[in-house]
């Protein structure tokens, strides 16, 4: 390890570190999902069926919303280190808001394609498809509650320091979320249109 | 291989003996280790084995040829738990569990499953491969002398992968092809005594649900042909040699020879089993 | 703050750690304490011996004779699977974690590791996987499908108990733990070391645990992929492996190689570890080629990565993937060998001492090198062709899993238990430990290269009268009786040595790393002072002020 990469990893506090390393292996494991759904769809063509019954228009929106969360929680952070606390907590809940809408977007995306008998036992594009976005969702959702749980953290006071490294790992994990979804839904997605 | 184990282990115990602390000794010569010996033993190792993996290709190219493109399988295999299927395409016979082949030939056989994954392995007449639903697999087998070859199921497929055994009979040509003739041939129904009888409960009592018979309208093919059951060797995949003492066996109490096998225990009368043998045996 | 002093450039430990413990079970059983931790993983981490290694004696016996009757199919089926499931999940990994986790804070002049309450919560983890794994037999019978468990053999249709799944929620469990515990192992030995300590003066064990821990972070994924693909299909009907609705068998064996290889790596590298610490001290020299061993275990890490197909030569994947993976797999050789020249010449010229540590070092060394040649010819992939699935693989992967990670733990626990419980270890006993564990390993394994080229295949509940069959099945069979006995010698010893054993005090075998820098057991804080760390052997120097190896290492 060269003492310039040393330094570096070195000078970041250990909950960022551990962070890192946990976003790591939950990268790896997002990896996994993501080669068994473009194999399936080399091997099996669920492209055909992905085509027929995705809406990458209206998923692409609730896309926007989520990448858009991404920012704001940034913002959250770069407010807090300035010591603006209100600002700070603005920025937080919009981050909240703008994750919950992604969540309730693809909600409503899998009742309607539950309705058109689009489920993860009916062919191997269901299974791919709704393990894959599944598990982001999920990680999604308990980035929102440990979002929530910072905000109401926020709300009494915790955070007066500028400085928070609970706030920092969280939004760490929150970048992932958002990051991880560009290559899903690029792959799933977009995938159909190109 | 043997020369490195034995270089290892030669080093090892000259050390232990020349080494071993006295009492008195002071503390040895304080050494860090020596650049030059580090790039003489993985430079060594290094070449060796660049050496086997040219040994690989080579051995590799022997053992499994590549097949001309176009070129059809001789015999199509399709592994089942637990018990082998032999198609030959060019007869259209189909038969299961005692093999044969017609002897120095290079036949290629395409191998697939039925249900989990297999894996046909006869040591002396090729490579071992698995057997995969939905990934058909080809390769190569000869017999250079006519006789008996012995194999077993290789992958882990459940309760009876043990009994899971590969008979493979390599005959001069002639004879392969009277044999093959013979598999082909409709034995005929009987007509009277216990075989007639046996017959009878052939359906009544549900085989055919089960077991294909040429020539009747039992077509299933969930369990092994019987078309020509008693001109086999062995019964249940090597389990058994096949002898009308076996058969009854077999019948009265599958789950005893091969616990877990997809062929229930019916219950039996004696009087059943007496007829079904019977029958079976008339199918030569 | 405390003015305990605490080292290294990370933050202050949480007031926790530094309290005295609770009294009593409920004091082991809430601890944080790394120390308490490491030894209750130890802990476990026997029981679970026990169970995989009864249920190793119930196959043994079984397959003593040919055609034998005393364990059904159904039943050998299961207990094969909870053979390997056991001895790699419960036994091999809860071990080297809890080493770790005992010594690591240690070795790095640190009062704990970084997160000592998830550190807590691995150990539970793997506590509660292992028994929901192990309820598996009363509700309706444990997994059998081998503990690499198939795909389609493991799908619903052909594995009808619910053991497949008690496998993969059990196993998902203890692989939280162990990605929870590595995470916290890294950061710990990245932000806890000692002033001085730089990461070049590593000893070797935390730097073979430190890159273990990166293949855990990066294998584990795969797993719990594979699990939780294999989960959806059986209970939400779903086709992942269903190759009848488009999914694929093969695909299971890529993702579970893809974890189950750099598995053999982070199971065998600890134990590198231990010996790189053993074998120097009872040499009364420094590791031959430090660099070049730290090096080599970096290639081994990455190069982990690249094998995995090596376990699928019987697929039928093609001459390329094929060729790609011989290369891979041959190579990985090459740094492995590099290590044992390097052990081989830290001996050279030494003032060897035979304790029962260094024995089992020394033991290593063959046993090991044998397991790594018999690899060495399965890479060879048309001889992988005959004796891939058979005894000889069987074989193989006894001597290099157990004559390499056992042999290696036992060498570690025999050096390291002084300093943990305070007291020495039957010498005596310890001996007839080694020269029983010896004979019998290679009397039970040995015989499995033969059976393997004669045909036998394994995961065979038994096997037909074949000449000299039985016979070799026999000797295996007593052979591994012997090792049973050798076992419970050891845990005799364990427990007489803890009752009545000599005190061992700070550094009974004049060692030179910084756990021998306090006392047996060392206090909940681990260190009153650090001595100053100028090289790789802080206590060489100490000891040594005439030639300390400051003066003479590059």
């Amino acid at each position: 390890m060269n003492t310039e990469a040393q330094t570096l990893v070195e000078s970041w506090d250990n909950n960022r570190l551990a962070m890192l390393f946990f976003l790591l292996s939950e990268g790896t494991f997002f990896a996994f999902l993501i080669i068994a759904y473009v194999y399936y769809h080399s091997v099996s063509n669920t492209g055909v069926m992905a085509a027929k019954v995705l809406d990458p228009l209206k998923t692409g929106v609730y896309t926007i919303f989520l990448l858009s969360s991404s920012f704001t929680v940034w913002r959250a952070e770069k407010c807090l280190r300035r010591g603006s606390q209100r600002a700070f907590k603005g920025w937080l809940l919009v981050t909240i808001v703008l994750g919950a809408v992604f969540l309730f977007g693809q909600g409503s995306e899998y009742l309607h394609l539950y309705g058109q008998d689009v489920t993860i036992s009916r062919d191997i594009f269901g299974t791919s498809f709704f393990t894959l976005t599944g598990f982001h969702s999920l990680h999604v959702l308990l980035g929102l509650i440990a979002l929530s749980v910072i905000f109401v953290l926020a709300l009494q006071g915790e955070f007066a320091q500028q400085h928070s490294s609970a706030v920092e790992t969280v939004a760490l994990y929150w970048h992932f979320v958002d990051w991880v979804w560009v290559v899903i839904f690029s792959v799933i997605y977009l995938w159909t249109v190109f | 291989m043997l020369a490195i184990f034995v270089l290892v282990t030669a080093l090892v115990l000259y050390a232990v003996v020349k080494f071993r602390r006295r009492p008195g000794d002071s503390e040895p010569r304080q050494v860090f280790g020596n650049s030059r010996m580090e790039k003489a033993w993985t430079i060594a190792p290094l070449l060796t084995v660049v050496i086997l993996f040219i040994f690989t290709i080579h051995t590799m190219h022997s053992a499994d040829r590549t097949p001309a493109p176009g070129r059809k399988p001789n015999l199509e295999i399709i592994a089942h738990q637990w018990w082998w299927e032999a198609r030959y395409p060019q007869s259209g016979l189909t038969t299961a569990n005692e093999i044969h082949i017609p002897v120095g030939k290079a036949w290629l056989v395409r191998l697939t499953s039925a249900d989990v994954i297999h894996d046909w392995w006869v040591p002396d007449l090729g490579r071992k491969i698995d057997a995969i639903p939905g990934h058909p697999n080809n390769f190569w087998i000869q017999a250079d002398k006519p006789g008996t070859y012995l194999g077993t199921c290789a992958e882990f497929c459940g309760a009876g992968h043990a009994w899971m055994r590969i008979r493979v009979i390599a005959q001069p040509e002639s004879k392969f092809k009277a044999w093959e003739q013979h598999q082909l041939e409709v034995p005929p129904q009987p007509t009277s005594g216990e075989a007639a009888a046996g017959r009878k409960l052939f359906n009544k009592l549900t085989c055919d649900s089960c077991h294909r018979v040429a020539g009747t309208p039992a077509r299933a093919d969930i369990g092994p042909d019987l078309t020509h059951v008693a001109s086999r060797e062995t019964l249940a995949a090597g389990r058994l040699k096949d002898t009308p003492e076996n058969l009854g066996k077999w019948i009265s109490d599958p789950q005893k020879y091969k616990p877990g096998a997809h062929m229930p225990d019916f219950n039996f009368t004696q009087q059943q089993v007496n007829e079904l043998v019977a029958y079976l045996e008339t199918l030569k | 703050m405390s003015d305990i002093p605490f080292p290294g450039t990370g933050e202050a430990l949480p007031l926790e750690t530094q309290q005295e413990e609770t009294a009593g079970l409920l004091g082991w059983v809430s601890s944080v304490d790394h120390k308490r931790i490491g030894i209750m993983y130890l802990l476990a981490a026997l029981i679970y011996f026990g169970a995989g290694g009864i249920e190793a004696l119930l196959m043994r016996i079984q397959l003593a004779k040919p055609v034998n009757s005393f364990l059904s199919p159904g039943a050998f089926d299961q207990i094969f699977t909870m053979h390997g499931t056991t001895m790699i999940f419960l036994v091999a990994m809860p071990v080297l974690t809890g080493l770790a986790n005992y010594l690591i804070p240690l070795m790095i002049g640190a009062s704990d590791v970084a997160f000592p309450r998830l550190n807590a919560l691995s150990l539970w983890l793997l506590v509660f996987g292992g028994v929901l794994l192990y309820f598996s037999f009363i509700a309706g019978g444990a997994p059998a499908a081998g503990w690499f468990n198939y795909a389609p053999l493991s799908e619903k249709a052909y594995s009808t108990t619910q053991g497949v799944d008690y496998y993969s929620l059990g196993l998902l469990i203890t692989g939280i733990g162990s990605v929870v515990a590595a995470i916290n192992l890294i950061v710990t030995i990245i932000k806890y070391r000692a002033p001085g300590l730089t990461i070049k003066r590593l000893p070797l064990f935390v730097w073979m645990v430190l890159v273990t821990q990166i293949l855990i972070i990066l294998a584990l994924p795969a797993l719990n992929a594979s699990l939780v693909m294999i989960l959806i299909d059986r209970t939400l009907n779903a086709h992942f492996f269903q190759a009848v609705s488009g999914g694929s068998a093969v695909l299971w064996q890529h993702y579970f190689w893809a974890f189950g290889h750099p598995e053999v790596y982070i199971v065998i590298l600890p134990a590198f570890g231990m010996i790189s610490e053993v074998i120097p001290v009872f040499s009364r020299k420094p590791i031959y080629g430090y660099e070049y061993v730290a090096a080599s275990t970096v290639a081994i890490g990455v190069l982990s990565f690249l094998v995995w197909a090596h376990h699928m030569f019987a697929v039928g994947l093609g001459h390329s993937v094929d060729s790609m993976f011989a290369i891979s797999s041959l190579l990985i050789a090459v740094p492995t060998g590099v290590k044992i020249f390097n052990w081989i010449a830290t001996m050279w010229h030494g003032s060897i001492r035979f304790t029962t540590a260094m024995l089992f070092a020394t033991g290593f060394l063959v046993v090991f090198t044998i397991g790594g040649l018999s690899g060495v010819s399965l890479a060879i992939f048309p001889v992988d062709w005959q004796v891939t699935d058979t005894y000889y693989l069987v074989a193989h992967l006894h001597y290099v899993l157990f004559g390499g990670t056992v042999f290696g733990i036992f060498a570690g626990l025999y050096y390291w238990f002084p300093k943990m419980s305070g007291r020495m270890l039957d010498e005596k006993l310890g001996k007839w430990h080694f020269w029983t564990m010896l004979i019998g390993f290679n009397m039970t394994f040995f015989v499995m290269h033969l059976l393997g080229l004669m045909g036998m295949t394994r995961r065979v509940y038994t096997y037909p009268n074949y000449p000299g069959w039985g016979m070799l099945n026999m000797i295996s069979t007593i052979g591994a009786v012997v090792m049973g006995i050798s076992s419970l010698i050891f845990i005799w010893n364990i427990v007489v040595s803890l009752r009545q054993g000599e005190p061992a005090g700070d550094n009974p075998w004049e060692a030179w790393s910084l756990e021998w820098a306090t006392t047996s057991p060392p206090p909940v804080h681990n260190f009153d002072r650090i001595p100053p760390i100028r090289s790789r052997r802080p206590l060489w120097d100490l000891a040594h002020p005439e030639n300390p190896d400051w003066k003479n290492e590059h």
